[in-house]
């Protein structure tokens, strides 16, 4: 598949970001759900200029429903086929009451894992966090990525500095440890008591 | 209600106030036995259970001196699994302590 196709999945599908979705996507990274995210850009017009701009060496997404409901985005970018890496970025759930029930989220994360060490043949996936950001730093660990360091000061967010802390994960890890984990959440998000 | 069946909701409720702290004022969930973890009528992304799941596996390995997993291969064979309500969740973990 190429990777600026739609990506399908059982809840959601990572469906290539484009113009249509930069008035959504600008708002959600005004929201205070981006909060722990680096500052967007600063307008509409910004934001299609910024979507317009993208290097061929990123794959950004809108992830939506199956309904076809834009709930959230992430990307896969820095992507390097000589050292065999990617930095996953840009995850944002803009609409948090959509999804609620629904393994949306897991997996967006699992069908750009797929991208990444199935279709792209990539050995290893990376990403820093805001010190701040706790919730995120639990789901990247429990989705198999490991803490690798820690760059002190390095972000200027929410009006504070901020420590990024560095997290990968490998091939091997994602098939043997975040892949079971993926299934158990998207199996939870099929049980009888599910809405899918 | 048993002291150890006290101890687990108590730990799961720590758990669900603790995600409180992280939403706004209008998104707080209410704690109860009935309250829906994951499914219709959830109160939670998946993003908030893994928090959930992860505070709550930290305490109990804490409180009963011993790893505790609430997602491994015992919770993924179970149909449904064990995150649809903190009754459904409770039992699981007593079961697993037993």
């Amino acid at each position: 598949m190429a990777a600026d196709e739609t990506h399908p999945g059982e809840f959601v599908d990572l469906v290539p970001l484009a113009q249509e979705h930069a008035e959504l996507t600008y708002h959600w990274r005004k929201s205070a759900r981006a909060v722990h995210l680096n500052e967007g850009a600063a307008s509409i017009e910004q934001q299609r200029a910024w979507i317009d701009s993208r290097p061929s060496s990123e794959k950004n997404f809108v992830i939506c429903l199956k309904t076809g409901t834009p709930v959230g985005m992430l990307s896969l970018i820095g992507i390097d086929t000589t050292h065999g890496h990617a930095e996953s970025a840009r995850f944002l759930i803009g609409d948090e009451p959509a999804v609620r029930g629904i393994p949306a989220a897991v997996e967006a994360m699992k069908l750009l894992y797929t991208l990444a060490f199935e279709q792209l043949g990539l050995r290893r996936v990376y990403g820093t966090i805001a010190s701040d950001n706790v919730m995120m730093m639990k789901w990247q660990k429990f989705l198999g990525m490991k803490e690798e360091g820690r760059l002190r000061s390095h972000y200027f967010i929410n009006g504070r500095l901020q420590d990024a802390v560095m997290f990968g994960i490998l091939a091997d890890e994602y098939r043997s440890q975040a892949l079971p984990r993926m299934n158990l959440l998207i199996t939870a998000g099929r049980s009888p008591a599910g809405r899918a | 209600m048993n002291e150890l069946a006290a101890q687990v909701q108590e730990a799961i409720e720590q758990a669900l106030r603790a995600l409180n702290e992280e939403r706004g004022p209008e998104e707080q969930i209410e704690i109860h036995a009935q309250t829906c973890l994951f499914g219709e009528a959830s109160v939670l992304d998946s993003l908030s259970l893994v928090s959930v799941i992860v505070d709550l596996e930290t305490s109990l390995s804490d409180m009963f001196d011993r790893a505790i997993s609430l997602t491994d291969d015992r919770a993924m064979s179970r149909d449904p699994v064990p995150f649809t309500d903190v009754g459904a969740l409770k039992a699981y973990i007593l079961e697993l302590l037993a």
